[in-house]
This record gives C-alpha cells, sequence and structure tokens, in this order.
C-alpha cells in the first residue's frame, strides 16, 4: 500500500464483537478518498475481511509483536 | 504487511438454520429432562436408578451433543479452516441420526428395554460416525494448526472414544456381550472421555477463542492452551491403556490427574475473567463465571465421592458437572453466538443488522439465567433432602428453564427473519 496522504486510526481494542466492524464501518463511511483507515484490534478480524474483500476495498493487516492487529483500510 | 490474501474461514461459513435447528432441538431434550424428572422424582434417589441414566443421556447425549455437534459445525470451517464436505446433507443425517438415538437410548434406561437400547446405541453410533467422518475429510483438507484447531481434534478424538465405550456398554447391558476386562471401570472411563475428552476438551478449544473476544479478558496462557488439551488425551489413554490391560487402578489415582486438569482449567479462567475489561460484566459473564465454580466443585465432590460411600455425592458431582457447569457454559455461549450469528449472516447478505442488544435483549435472557442459578440450587436442595417434591419443583424448574432458552433463542430468530424481509 502506498503512503497515505493522511490517516486516520480507530482504537477499537477491548470492544465485544460487533462493535469493532462497526466502528470501522462508521470510519469507512466517512473517510475521505485517498485517506487510509487504521484499525488496532485484539485478534484478526476475519468476518470485516472478508467483507472488504468482497467489496474489493483495498486492506492489508499485520499482527504486531504486542500482539495487537493493525488493519490498514483504504488509500490510493 | 502479511496475511491479507489468506483464505478467510467465514467463505465456508454454514447456512444460519443448520446450527440454528441443533440448538432449538437441544433445548427440546432439556426440557424433556425436567419434565421426565417432574414425574420420576425417584430418578434422583442414586446415580445408578434407570431414571438417573436416562436423565444422564437427555441431557449429555440429547442436550450437550446435540449443541456441541451444531457448534462444531460452525467453528470447524471458521477456526480449523475445515471445509465439511456436503454440510447440508450430513447436517440433517447427524441431526436425525442423534436425535432418535438420543431418545431411543434415555428410553431404553428408563423402560429397561434392550431392544430400545440397542437402537439408542446404534443411531447414535451412525449419527456420530457420520459426523466424525465428515469432519476427519474436512479437517484432511485444513492446513490450520493453530491451537484451537488442534484441540478440536483431540476434543473429536475425545467423542469416538466415548461412543465406542458407550456401544461397548449398551452391549454388554443389552445383549450380555462377555468382555475381557471389568465392566466398572468400563463405566468410569466412558463418564470420563465423556466428561473431559470430549466436553472438555471441545470446552477448552473453544474457550481459548470464546472468552477473550467476548468477555474481553486477556488471553489465556501459551503454557496452558499449547498443553493442557495433548495432556487430557495423554493422560486418558494411559488410564484407559491400563485398565483394559487388567492393571486396574485405584479409582482416586485414575481421577486424581483428569480432576487436576478441570481445576486448572477453571482456575485460570476464572482469573483471566476477574481481569476483564468490561465495565459491567453481563448475565453471560456471571453464568461462565458460575459455570467455572461449578466445575471446580464437581471435581472436588468426585473426589469425595471416592472416598465416601454414600449416595448424595456421586449425586451432587454429576449435577455440579452437568446443570452448573456445562448447561451454565453452553447456555451463556449460546447468548453470544446466536445473535453473532444472526447479526454476522445479515451482514454478510448486505443488511444492515440491529444492534446485538436488539438482536437479543437483556431483560429475557438476565431473568432465564437468573432462573438458570435458582435451579441449579433447587437441584443441590433436592439431591439434599431427597424428598420427591423438592424433586418434582426442581423438574418443573429444569423443564422452565430450557423453555425460555428456545424462547429466547426463537426471539432472536424472528428479529433476523423480520430484519431480512424488512430488507426486502
Amino acid at each position: 500500500m502506498n503512503a497515505p496522504a493522511s490517516q486516520r486510526v480507530v482504537d477499537a481494542r477491548g470492544l465485544e464483537p460487533p462493535e469493532p466492524f462497526e466502528l470501522a464501518m462508521e470510519a469507512l463511511a466517512d473517510l475521505p478518498n485517498g485517506e487510509v483507515l487504521t484499525l488496532l484490534l485484539d485478534r484478526v478480524p476475519w468476518p470485516l475481511l472478508r467483507i472488504l474483500e468482497r467489496d474489493g476495498q483495498r486492506h492489508e493487516y499485520r499482527v504486531r509483536e504486542d500482539g495487537v492487529v493493525e488493519v490498514l483500510i483504504g488509500g490510493a | 504487511m502479511s496475511g491479507a490474501r489468506r483464505t478467510l474461514g467465514y467463505e465456508a461459513t454454514p447456512a444460519f438454520h443448520i446450527p440454528l435447528s441443533f440448538f432449538l432441538a437441544a433445548t427440546l431434550f432439556g426440557v424433556g429432562a425436567g419434565l421426565f424428572l417432574l414425574f420420576h422424582p425417584d430418578a434422583l434417589d442414586s446415580r445408578w436408578t434407570p431414571g438417573a441414566l436416562a436423565l444422564t443421556h437427555l441431557i449429555t447425549a440429547g442436550f450437550m451433543l446435540l449443541t456441541m455437534l451444531g457448534a462444531l459445525l460452525q467453528i470447524l470451517p471458521v477456526v480449523a479452516g475445515a471445509s465439511i464436505p456436503a454440510v447440508r446433507p450430513v447436517a440433517i443425517g447427524v441431526h436425525a441420526l442423534v436425535s432418535t438415538g438420543a431418545c431411543s437410548l434415555a428410553w431404553g434406561f428408563m423402560a429397561g428395554s434392550p431392544a430400545a437400547l440397542q437402537a439408542g446405541g446404534g443411531l447414535l453410533g451412525g449419527g456420530l460416525l457420520l459426523f466424525l467422518g465428515a469432519a476427519v475429510l474436512g479437517l484432511r483438507r485444513s492446513e490450520a494448526s493453530q491451537t484451537t484447531g488442534r484441540d478440536l481434534r483431540i476434543a473429536l478424538i475425545g467423542l469416538a472414544a466415548t461412543a465406542v465405550l458407550g456401544i461397548l456398554l449398551v452391549l454388554v447391558l443389552s445383549r450380555g456381550l462377555a468382555l475381557p476386562f471389568a465392566f466398572g471401570p468400563l463405566i468410569t472411563l466412558h463418564v470420563a472421555w465423556g466428561l473431559l475428552g470430549w466436553g472438555g476438551a471441545l470446552l477448552a478449544a473453544t474457550s481459548w477463542v470464546v472468552i477473550p473476544m467476548f468477555q474481553i479478558t486477556p488471553e489465556y496462557p501459551r503454557w496452558l492452551t499449547r498443553f493442557w488439551a495433548p495432556l487430557v488425551l495423554a493422560v486418558l489413554g494411559a488410564w484407559t491403556a491400563f485398565d483394559l490391560l487388567g492393571n486396574e487402578l485405584p479409582a482416586w489415582a485414575g481421577s486424581m490427574i483428569p480432576m487436576a486438569l478441570t481445576a486448572l482449567f477453571a482456575l485460570t479462567t476464572l482469573h483471566l475473567m476477574r481481569r476483564t475489561r468490561r465495565p459491567n460484566p453481563d448475565a453471560s459473564f456471571r453464568t461462565m463465571q458460575l459455570a467455572m465454580a461449578c466445575l471446580l466443585g464437581g471435581a472436588l465432590c468426585t473426589l469425595v465421592a471416592i472416598l465416601r460411600d454414600e449416595a448424595f455425592w456421586p449425586l451432587a458431582a454429576g449435577i455440579l458437572i452437568l446443570h452448573g457447569g456445562f448447561v451454565s457454559a453452553i447456555t451463556a455461549m449460546l447468548y453470544k453466538i446466536v445473535p453473532f450469528l444472526a447479526w454476522l449472516h445479515l451482514t454478510q447478505a448486505r443488511i444492515k443488522a440491529p444492534h446485538m442488544k436488539k438482536l437479543l435483549p437483556d431483560l429475557p435472557m438476565r431473568r432465564q439465567l437468573r432462573l438458570h442459578a435458582i435451579t441449579l440450587a433447587a437441584l443441590l436442595g433436592a439431591a439434599v433432602v431427597n424428598w420427591n417434591g423438592a424433586t418434582r419443583l426442581a423438574g418443573a424448574l429444569v423443564a422452565l428453564e430450557f423453555g425460555w432458552l428456545a424462547a429466547n433463542l426463537l426471539g432472536t430468530v424472528q428479529r433476523w427473519r423480520l430484519t431480512r424481509q424488512e430488507a426486502g
């Protein structure tokens, strides 16, 4: 993924499913073109990734060394 | 970054009605168990009465087995990456065979009918063979190697061992089959594999994922998730080999390590739950704590039952482990899993799903779980006083508790259906 023009971060750790998914969807709805949304989560959000993939939305994720999962959505 | 191209398990998620039909049918077995106790209060005189055996199998082979198989049909594709072949016909076949088998087995115990016992064993055995065959085929294609996936396989080995031992017991009881090993230890092994090797391993494998996710706790310690289930398998395997080779272990020695493993799992779960980040623990959280406390109490009663020859202790152990431990944990998990699945299936169908609290409102859930706790106290009280009136009351409460659970789950289904209809 290219370096984003600007980034928004949503920290959804410590929330019960499906709240992290709902937060991500709300943030995505307001995301201007070219911006990247960074989601911080306790675990890999398989349902969200599945839907992003289905909708052709650009996304990547990684598990950090401290166990936090970072999902990057959007961007040019 | 890595992993975005990895195959996602949710593609293989079975239709909502598949696990749901197992969950709803399971609650009917709970209602049946309650009505049975209402009309046969002498069932609680000791663990060996025909009524107690019928009751036990209505809960274990009926309620527990059906919910666990239904949950596995959902969990295996998602967590272990196993794609169950022909999931719909397999689910229909397993559901029909296990349901009729559990009914027949319970009837066989109650009526002392060898034919019903054999039919029950055969139907249950056929259903489990079909399920295990499909699960093994699915798991062979799976590349998943996470702890939960491995522990689900261990639970399936536990299920197979429980079924084989159970069928041997049915053949001894109904046809006088002569075995080269003693009957008593065979019963103990059947119970140990069923409760720890199957039920315990599945509960643990599910808890590794569900407790941190839904109860917002820290993750289980890695040493525990890495070694707990393999240790259970090794201990039960060694115990079985030891007994079947004729070197019968003293009951306390055979039971000690499984009890210690149960206590380790329950205490760790309670410790994690004390560190939850939830500001206000809900009723399902409290019920899961109750489940763990009951598993500890049940393990303790099992040890006392070995040391003291009194009818109360094995009964108390059975009530605490089955109703207090497994029914509590399963109910608490159903209240998390069913609305989540409803939400997930709506979202995947591009339908705006209502909030989880709308799919399953708090109040009826909280009241049903409160009734569940009262029912547990009534069952224990009935075992203490050994009076038919108290047992009948406990039976009525059991029937009411499971009926209410069914109504709450059906409410979620109704809201899911309405949302779909409104979305066109």
